[in-house]
């Protein structure tokens, strides 16, 4: 009763609503990269991989360059360059899209660890000096508005990145040409190719664009919120955010409040130390939570409808 | 991208003219694939390592030695290495037919590892809490209990998929953060956490493991002395279980029905198999392997839960043991040796050559790579019925049958 009480003290400061934003920004990245994968047609569960290939290319850079935007834009890239992998292996190869993203997975867990070991030898990788992090911005004029100012003006630069983006992709996915064709090529490329629309061209720029989002995720986990690279460090974030963009049905908007959810309880567990109930029963929330909505309980979430399956011309 | 694939003018030569020797290249055309995707992740591997200025005939060299206790730099003992290849590829094969049956059924069981985490938490509850049973009734008793759990909670996502439709593939990652968690809860600050540990339940009574395979004591075997040969007789459980696999799909009607649906349901309903059913039966027996799998380490190696689940890869390996095994009970006992040896040697090579044993997840996703590239041709439409060449294979290819497409069953 006490610990409830505790929790529910927690609410009045704007320190958790800050956390709760912060995380749920680190999963939006990747689950937005996720919906934007899903809906031209190609299953993506390689987010975490990416993420984590962001992460350590970040650190690697920033270490090397002394320069935080040439390591984001390096990190940035690497994502870009995991996902390129999945596209052409899946998209020109027809392989089958889950045993590649799993693949991506397996490569990026053990890639990090192998180069790590071969730049740095044995000794550890070190810390990103402070004033090579990602910064966090103060708005002017509007971080002085009380509560409100420290939770929305006080956040890291990725944190506004972020919510641009995901305005930005709303618009494009909804209510523009471009998002039109990119859902038609995933609910019917037949269709869409009839219609003139390269199917081949879209599904690897999405998937790309899945890359090169979660490999900012990546960045700003590692240079952001944290200054070194740890292997494993994403430790499952990119699998949240698939779960994240499911609960979400497969739409911006929506991955986003389950991302917020999501980051909640991480962002209680970060501000005090004294609940009885265990982290670790906490962290299967998210899952069980996504299992219920996939479960049917909470309304139906259902994929695009060429979700996962190649496309050839003329096999219909 | 380099696709090994078996030399297509053999077909037609050994359909001509059956000469022995083409018997014989027929006999092993199967392996063409498989062999061509390991080959070609070696090749990958050897660039990778070579481009980050290591000596890739050396790390190769301690990977063999380490597996096998062959081409041995360090004077490594050879007995040692084949019991360390042993004591990984045990629970390999046990999650290799975990995800092999599913992949018969169309289904993509990525949830192995979750699987075997509840295989291994039942078997560590039965093991502790029955710990006074005489140890004829409680060694069967906690494989048991692993398997059911396991069976429990592969057969969740077997109903989530007929019932809902809800995609097992995504189902059964959620499931394996669940029982990660799960497991790391009981143990830290959990019912299972064993007094004064940090991290760790009890172990489990000594009527509740699986003897090793050499007596734990310190007379000298091979030179050394016998506690370090840690190999133990769950091997003889993981073989078992791959002849079950056999005897269910080669000669049951559920292996047929299992074949059937994976090669199109739309035909299995024609043909009456309630394709629901088939679902769910086959992730019960999915998890039941993977549940058998974590039992199996508990009793015969770790003894107690520990917190290492995170790290295991057991369950993951196992998509790429089941692939490379082509889904045949033998082939996933190969592949799983092989796999086994890939990690007991990454051990060897990090020590030997200063090179991550993480080059192994590396060669592991290079064949995956290799083995999901060439899928379409090979894979997609001879998966089901591998070992048997399919007879009508233009009414197959005008099938569906795409691994884990999301069909709507019912």
């Amino acid at each position: 009763m006490n610990a409830l009480l505790i929790i529910l003290g927690l609410f009045k400061s704007p320190d958790v609503y800050h956390s709760t934003l912060t995380y749920g920004t680190l999963l939006l990245l990747p689950a937005l990269g996720g919906v934007i994968s899903e809906r031209s047609g190609v299953v993506n569960i390689a987010m975490e991989g990416m993420m984590l290939t962001g992460a350590f290319f970040a650190v690697v850079a920033d270490l090397a360059w002394h320069n935080v935007w040439l390591a984001v834009l390096v990190a940035i890239i690497a994502g870009g360059f995991m996902a390129l992998i999945h596209a052409v292996v899946s998209i020109r190869y027809h392989a089958d899209q889950i045993v590649s993203g799993v693949a991506i997975n397996i490569v990026a867990a053990g890639l990090t660890v192998f180069l790590l070991n071969q730049f740095y030898g044995v000794q550890e990788i070190g810390s990103v000096a402070p004033q090579f992090l990602i910064p966090n911005i103060k708005v002017p004029v509007l971080d002085a508005i009380p509560f409100i100012g420290p939770i929305f003006f006080e956040q890291n630069l990725v944190v506004y990145i972020a919510i641009i983006l995901l305005v930005a992709i709303n618009i494009i996915l909804f209510r523009t040409r471009l998002g039109l064709r990119l859902r038609a090529v995933g609910e019917h490329p037949s269709a869409a190719d009839t219609a003139g629309i390269n199917v081949y061209t879209l599904r690897y720029g999405a998937v790309i664009a899945s890359g090169l989002l979660s490999g900012l995720a990546g960045a700003f986990l590692s240079i952001g919120l944290s200054n070194t690279f740890v292997p494993n460090m994403t430790d499952g974030r990119g699998y949240i955010a698939l779960a994240a963009m499911i609960f979400g049905k497969w739409t911006p908007l929506g991955a986003f409040a389950a991302c917020l959810i999501f980051g909640l309880g991480q962002a209680i567990y970060d501000n005090t130390s004294i609940i009885p109930i265990s982290p670790y029963f906490l962290s299967m929330l998210p899952y069980i939570l996504t299992l219920v909505v996939l479960a049917g309980l909470v309304g139906r979430s259902i994929p695009p409808a060429a979700d996962g399956i190649p496309y050839e011309p003329g096999n219909e | 991208m380099a696709t090994p694939s078996a030399p297509t003018t053999e077909r037609t030569a050994s359909a001509d003219t059956p000469t022995p020797l083409s018997r014989v290249i027929a006999y092993l055309r199967p392996m063409g694939t498989p062999l061509g995707s390991v080959l070609f992740a070696f090749v990958v591997g050897a660039i990778v390592v070579v481009a980050t200025r290591g000596n890739a005939l050396l790390a190769y060299e301690s990977l063999a030695c380490g597996g096998f206790g062959i081409f041995c730099q360090n004077g490594e003992n050879t007995a040692l290495q084949l019991s360390n290849t042993l004591v990984f590829t045990t629970p390999l094969i046990l999650t290799g037919l975990a995800v092999a049956v599913a992949f018969r059924a169309g289904l993509f069981n990525i949830g192995a590892e979750g699987q075997l985490v509840m295989g291994a938490i039942a078997a560590a509850v039965v093991g502790i809490k029955l710990g006074t049973w005489p140890a004829l009734i409680l060694l069967p008793s906690v494989l048991i209990a692993g398997t059911l759990a396991g069976a429990a909670y592969g057969g969740l996502a077997g109903v989530l998929k007929a019932v809902t439709g809800a995609h097992e593939v995504v189902t059964t990652i959620m499931l394996n953060y669940v029982a990660l968690w799960a497991s790391r809860y009981l143990i830290i600050g959990g019912p299972l956490q064993a007094p004064g540990a940090f991290n760790a339940s009890p172990p489990v009574a000594a009527g509740a493991q699986l003897p090793r395979l050499v007596p734990l004591n310190n007379n000298l075997l091979f030179g050394l002395p016998q506690s370090v040969f840690t190999a133990y007789t769950g091997i003889f459980v993981s073989l078992f279980g791959a002849a079950i696999y056999f005897f269910i799909m080669r000669r049951t009607a559920l292996g047929y029905e299992i074949t059937a649906v994976g090669q199109s349901q739309r035909a299995a309903r024609y043909a009456g198999i309630s394709v629901r059913r088939t679902i769910v039966v086959t992730m019960l027996i999915s998890g039941a392997f993977a549940g058998l799998a974590g039992a199996v380490v508990l009793s015969g190696l770790s003894h107690s839960l520990v917190d290492t689940y995170f790290q295991d890869t057991t369950g993951f390996d196992a998509i790429a043991v089941s692939l490379l095994g082509q889904n045949t009970a033998i082939g996933v006992v190969l592949a799983a040796i092989l796999f086994g040896a890939l990690h007991a040697g990454g051990q060897v090579m990090e020590a030997d050559a200063q090179i991550s044993h993480n080059l192994v997840f590396v060669l592991e996703a290079l064949v995956l790579f290799s083995l999901a590239a060439n899928f379409l041709r090979t894979f997609k439409f001879r998966l089901p019925a591998f070992g048997r060449s399919p007879t009508q294979p233009a009414e197959l290819e005008a099938q569906d049958v795409v691994v884990g497409a999301a069909d709507e069953p019912g």
